[in-house]
Formats: structure tokens, sequence, C-alpha cells
């Protein structure tokens, strides 16, 4: 497994987890997109930072 | 109930009794989704449980571990708390101590931390799991 398989299927997993939980939307619909976008941002802010730290002498 | 809660029609949210509302919040720690499944919230519950199950599943199989505290490290309670969210299996696996020691072929792992972090999620979504069905039991979610 690689590291971005590991996030993406840990984004996956939580960002279902968080549309089945939300409070704040009502239909399935909203639900979907909710997940969508919370999946996206998980992947989105992870790949930032992963290049942010790839310059970062460490 | 299940046709209800997929036409996502808005309704008012009818609370359960106090007793179903405890048991419903206990059985969410003996296994993850059964209280929503208790509360008539099958579809979520199915998918809070299953999310969840795959991620423990998935810590283990990543060769991560389950922590216990520490007294000398106090980073291992807020390990060990989120760990023990996910309850009875918690309980299960720290006292016939499963996935509790590390060997250092196992920590050399690469997955070795994504796994613990699967099962401390895993903890943490129990934990909020438990929440959900006690609002939706005392009225304040539908």
């Amino acid at each position: 497994m690689t590291h971005f398989m590991a996030l993406v299927l840990f984004s996956l997993l939580v960002s279902v987890a968080f549309a089945a939980l939300s409070s704040e939307h009502h239909n399935t619909q909203e639900r979907v997109k909710y997940g969508a976008k919370v999946f996206g941002y998980f992947v989105g802010v992870g790949f930032l930072i992963a290049w942010a730290l790839y310059f970062l002498p460490i | 109930m299940i046709s209800e809660e997929l036409s996502g029609q808005i309704a008012a949210p009818r609370p359960a009794t106090a007793g179903r509302t405890l048991a419903a919040t206990v059985a969410t720690f003996i296994v993850p989704g059964l209280g929503h499944l208790i509360l008539g919230k099958v579809v979520r519950g199915a998918i809070i449980g299953g999310v969840i199950i795959i991620m423990f599943v998935l810590g283990f199989a990543m060769e991560g571990h389950l922590y216990k505290p520490d007294p000398n490290e106090w980073l291992t309670w807020f390990f060990s708390f989120l760990n023990a969210g996910m309850g009875l299996p918690y309980l299960v696996c720290v006292l016939a101590d499963w996935g509790v020691q590390i060997t250092p072929e196992q920590a050399s792992k690469v997955t070795f931390e994504y796994g613990n972090t699967f099962l401390c999620v895993a903890g943490a979504l129990n934990i909020l799991a438990a929440m959900d069905t006690y609002d939706i039991g005392v009225g304040r979610k539908s």
C-alpha cells in the first residue's frame, strides 16, 4: 500500500462517516455533496501538506 | 422508517424513551452502529457501523497496534482514550492482549503509523456515533 492509497482510503472512510453523522444535511443528496466536499478537502490538504514538507529541510 | 430516512424529508425529531436512548448509546460501544439500529436508523447505522469496523480491521491489517495507558508516557493516555472509544472490541483486545504489544518487525513496516491512525480514528468516530445516537434518542436530531 502506498502513502497516497492510505490517504485516499482514510479520507474516503472518514468523509462517509462525517456525511452520515452530519446534523446540518438532511437528505441523501446533501449528504453525498458534503461527503464529496470533505473527501476533496482531506485529499487536497493532505497533498498540499505533503508537498510543503517535501521542500522543508527536515 | 427507512423510507422516511431515504426520502430526505425533514420530520420533527421524536424523542425515544430514556431507557431506549440509554440502551442505544451503550449498544454503540458494544457493536458500532448497533445504537442507530435500535433507534430505527437502519441505513445510518449500517453505514457508520460498517465504516468504523472496516477502519478497525484495516488498522490491524496495516500492522497498527492498540495503546494502553502508560503512567510514564502521558501521550499514551490520549491515544488510549481514542482507542477505547471502540468500546467492547477494545476491552476484549486489551484483556486478551491482542494487538497491544509491538514487535520491532511490526514497527519497521511503512504502514505501521497509518495502522495506528486508523485504529485511533475508528475509536474517535465511534465516540461521535455514540453522541449522535444520544442526540437522536433525546430528540435533538432526526
